[in-house]
């Protein structure tokens, strides 16, 4: 099943960028491989058994031996965490390839294809049970993304490509020395070997907390993130924030913290230190922004950094909220920065100050565009504010002080996405706007309209996302029975 | 007096490649032009087939030390012969149909053949002086190939650096040969273990003479600071002798160097770690920070190669198995990479009649989509993405470097590889630049060979990655075969 996961969007993508077949032919195929992903996905979520544990697990021998006796295990399985993570990266691939369909980018075969070998990769992060397999997958990520965030995009793309390299590879190097180190010492890359028999290494942890944070990104290491989210195609954007910004906090979850578990409680200050700075500064640097990809790009450090913070308050209210916050996030900031590239393709732009009246005779779109404001802002009785509470209260749980803080910057996601709505749809008719833009078509609603059908899910019935986590997180303390609210 | 058995079978490989060689250069003489071009391509390639057929024979019998112990014949050994055949294969597929080898076929390939021969010993070499008559046969060849366009005063400026800068890194060999000798009374690497065993381990002759013989070894590694020749020769060598040289000559040297260093000098092994990490981490330094300001793709490889020395020989300096086992997944991989890189260098070469800049591949990834990604690959996997060759052997030599609690290694090889990141990807930014129309040009007779041996070893630089345990499971026989 999870071998099927990961190698389905593999063959689609080589399928997809060999075949030399008709433009309308090449997305229709790309499209029903990231269906079929997705339909594998829900598949594996029907019968995964919430009692927990690692399921769909496959386990064979790689490459024998790998340095001193070290074997090198192709092992792959889904915890509950990899699980919604996997369905997630589906989810976001398959709607950014309807959106690329609609937007029509050049070079489409090329383009598709690397969609779907960024998908391959994610699964294989998100499934990885062995280090080395977990390190090549978090790098064969980054290969489809320098491609598609310097060769599609804005002016700027090629800049914007090279200060993620830079930053990216920084992380990533320095962890892989770390897998090296424990490896060789531990003689095994198993994760679950390595979680039973923890390392005490302050440099270590540092190595992999670096490279994940980097992802994420917490402040202060997301210099790279404006100019990314910007330069790139909103596609591309959507999945940078929503669905690979989570491949950093689940290293996090998964790794940096199960592996050190004493010294990432050590240094566990300095991440919600950390975090509440991001959350304070991202908010605020939204509410300043003159675009609305620049909105949703801050608000995405400030959403990552409340994530970290749920991971970092050491209890399972906190981890728990972290990860629900990491599915939420992740389906509403793909719908945002997908409707940011639909609004984009009517008006050209998306500045604030040639845009506004949207809501004027465009009904479905201006109720699509404050469903996904509603969200973000994480208004009482949507799912986000489920997950935002939990956070909130391990957070208060590890400190009242720090719950206090968290709490005030949480208001402040309602400042700015209730300006990022009214810019858009509200005030006075951009100069880009004019009575003939359209509404939103019928393809454009068929991607929406599943990701707010799935946002809706979540919201009536977030249990069946916790029920099937709450037995992942291990190193958070003992996993007391969360309540179901 | 007693006379010493010889063994035909040990030096069967050095017996065939000479053996054609010389038959070329007699009889080939006869034919014009063209013929003789193309008889003695195929003759070398069917030599050299057979001499990696004949190494393979003997691939998993019991070490021995013919002649008098002046050979060891062992796994190790032959995994570095067959390396080194399998990468002149390659180079004559490069050089079919170049242009200015019209007059001088027969030549070029009897001095591959020699340049081979002398490799191939080398690589069994167990004694000081079979290690200097090989190294010499494998250089002499090797300085007139650099050097073979005669009309082209970058060829012969590079082939004239690589003679005096070789010769100088043979006579640091020489006279640490000598000196070692001076202290133990043997030119045997075994019988030199044996005879430093009784005395001093750190005696000032034995040191002034490892040392000596480290430096000719970083010399012919073309690690820093002994490199000065690599841009020159490389740049100014046609291209498939280039291709040739980063491959072979890097394994030979390498193999060699594991092997001296192991057999004969074990008890000095704190001193020459202490000596090789100072020669990795200049060559880290230097090769990367200077192959950031090349324009010309091949002077970037070629200081690339001279960063890559410092990964192998961080392999060497672990003094391990493991080492050992890295060093040839590694060299393996290296081999393929630098080949298929080269080998796709010399078609946009013989595209354009001229050196290739970074800035000639703009869009021409476009133009030959599969050349492209062959290049793509082979730069990721220099630069160490996974799932490429290149990754596993990084994480191989580094695992090695921590086994033998030599993590700052690892750490100095990973900012390396950082820096390393910035020229690599600059190659298939290039490739992939839209904006820029690389026209359709013909890149001449034999590009169909040329290309679909660049595109096999730019393919085995990613296979590699993704399948390796066959070859380290041939890498663990040869390193039991030294150990």
């Amino acid at each position: 099943m999870t071998t099927a996961l990961i190698f389905l969007p593999l063959a689609g993508a080589l399928i997809v960028g060999l075949l030399p077949l008709q433009r309308r032919a090449t997305e229709w195929l790309a499209l029903a491989v990231a269906l079929a992903e997705t339909v594998l996905g829900a598949i594996a979520l029907i019968g995964f058994n919430t009692g927990g544990g690692i399921q769909y697990v496959q386990n064979t021998r790689w490459i024998s031996d790998f340095g001193a006796g070290v074997p090198i295990r192709y092992h792959v399985g889904m915890t509950g965490l990899s699980l919604f993570m996997v369905l997630l990266s589906a989810v976001g691939i398959a709607a950014a390839i309807g959106a690329a369909m609609i937007a029509g980018r050049d070079r489409s075969r090329a383009y598709l294809a690397l969609l779907l070998l960024l998908e391959s990769a994610l699964v294989l992060l998100f499934t990885a049970q062995e280090l080395v397999l977990f390190y090549v997958g978090w790098e064969a990520m980054m290969i489809p993304l320098y491609v598609l965030m310097g060769q599609w995009g804005g002016e700027g793309r090629r800049r914007a490509t090279f200060q993620f390299v830079v930053y990216t590879l920084v992380g990533s190097l320095l962890m892989l020395v770390a897998v090296a180190v424990l490896g060789v010492t531990a003689h095994t890359f198993e994760l679950s070997a390595l979680t039973a028999h923890p390392h005490e290494s302050t440099w270590l942890f540092l190595a992999f907390a670096a490279a994940f944070c980097i992802k994420a990104p917490l402040f202060p290491l997301h210099g790279w993130l404006p100019s990314a989210y910007r330069e790139s195609t909103p596609e591309v954007t959507a999945l940078l924030s929503g669905v690979i910004s989570k491949a950093g906090a689940y290293g996090l979850i998964v790794f940096a913290v199960p592996l050190f578990p004493s010294v990432a409680h050590d240094w566990r200050w300095v991440f919600l230190g950390l975090g509440l700075a991001g959350l304070l500064y991202g908010a605020i640097v939204a509410f300043r922004q003159p675009d609305a990809r620049g909105v949703v790009a801050y608000s995405s450090l400030s959403q990552m950094s409340l994530i970290v913070i749920g991971i970092f308050a050491f209890n399972s209210n906190g981890v728990t909220g972290a990860i629900l916050q990491m599915v939420n996030h992740g389906v509403v900031s793909v719908a945002a920065f997908l409707l940011i590239g639909l609004v984009e393709l009517r008006a050209g732009s998306d500045r604030f100050r040639v845009l506004g009246g949207l809501a004027n005779g465009r009904p479905v779109m201006s109720t699509v565009l404050l469903i996904a404001a509603l969200w973000a802002l994480a208004v009482p009785g949507s799912g986000i504010f489920v997950s935002e509470l939990y956070i909130l209260i391990g957070a208060f749980q590890q400190q009242a002080v720090l719950g206090g803080v968290a709490a005030c910057g949480i208001v402040l996601a309602a400042m700015y996405m209730l300006r990022w709505y009214s810019e858009l749809a509200h005030e006075q008719d951009g100069e880009t706007v004019s009575a003939e833009t359209p509404d939103l078509r019928v393809g454009e609603l068929a991607i929406a309209v599943p990701l707010i059908l799935i946002l809706f899910a979540i919201t009536a019935y977030p249990w069946g996302v916790m029920q099937r986590v709450t037995t992942s997180q291990v190193a958070f303390d003992t996993p007391s029975k969360v309540q179901q609210l | 007096m007693t006379t010493i058995p010889v063994s035909f079978s040990a030096i069967g490989p050095e017996i065939i490649l000479l053996g054609t060689a010389a038959v070329l250069l007699v009889f080939a003489i006869f034919l014009p032009d063209e013929p003789a071009r193309r008889l003695s391509a195929g003759a070398t390639v069917i030599a050299l087939a057979a001499a990696t057929a004949f190494a393979a024979s003997q691939f998993h019998d019991h070490a021995r030390a013919p002649f008098d112990h002046t050979l060891r014949i062992d796994a190790f050994g032959q995994s570095g012969r067959m390396l080194i055949f399998v990468a002149a294969i390659i180079a004559v597929a490069f050089s079919w149909g170049m242009g200015h080898l019209r007059e001088r076929g027969v030549e070029y390939h009897a001095l591959l053949l020699t340049a081979t021969a002398g490799m191939s010993l080398l690589c069994v070499a167990n004694s000081f002086v079979t290690a200097f008559v090989a190294l010499e046969l494998f250089s002499l060849a090797l300085y007139v190939l650099v050097a073979i366009e005669t009309d082209d005063l970058l060829s012969l400026e590079g082939g004239l650096k690589y003679l005096i800068i070789g010769s100088v890194g043979a006579a640091f060999l020489l006279y640490g040969a000598a000196l070692t000798y001076g202290a133990s009374g043997q030119l045997e690497f075994d019988r030199i273990r044996a005879g430093l065993a009784a005395g001093d381990h750190h005696d000032v002759l034995v040191l002034m003479g490892l040392t000596m013989v480290v430096v000719g070894l970083g010399f012919k590694a073309n690690a820093a600071p002994f490199h000065m020749w690599t841009p020159d020769a490389y740049e100014g060598a046609p291209t498939p002798v280039t291709a040739f040289m980063s491959a072979a000559t890097k394994v030979v040297a390498l193999v060699f160097a594991l092997r001296v260093l192991v057999t004969a000098f074990p008890r000095q092994s704190d001193v020459w770690q202490i000596g090789l990490a100072g020669i990795i981490i200049a060559s880290f330094v230097v090769g990367n920070l200077a192959a950031l300001r090349q324009a010309n793709v091949k002077r970037m490889l070629a200081y690339s190669t001279v960063g890559h020395s410092g990964f192998l020989l961080t392999a060497v300096a672990a003094h391990s198995a493991l080492g050992t086992r890295a060093l040839l997944y590694y060299l393996t991989v290296y081999g393929a990479m630098n080949l298929g890189a080269f080998g796709i260098v010399a078609v946009r070469e013989r595209e354009l009649g001229r050196p290739v800049l970074i800035s000639d591949f703009a869009g021409w990834g476009y133009r030959r989509p599969l050349l492209g990604i062959g290049m793509l690959i082979c730069m990721l996997s220099l630069a160490g993405f996974p799932p490429t060759g290149g990754f596993l052997g990084k994480l191989y030599v580094f695992s090695a470097a921590v086994d033998n609690d030599q993590t700052y290694l690892a750490v100095a090889g990973v900012i390396a590889t950082m820096v390393g990141l910035v020229y690599y990807l600059r190659v298939p930014f290039a490739l992939y630049d839209g904006d820029a129309e690389a026209p359709a040009v013909s890149a001449g007779p034999g590009f169909t060979l040329i290309a679909g041996a660049a595109g096999i070893a730019s393919v085995l630089a990613l296979v590699l990655g993704i399948i390796p345990t066959p070859i380290i499971d041939l890498a663990r026989t040869a390193s039991n075969s030294l150990f």
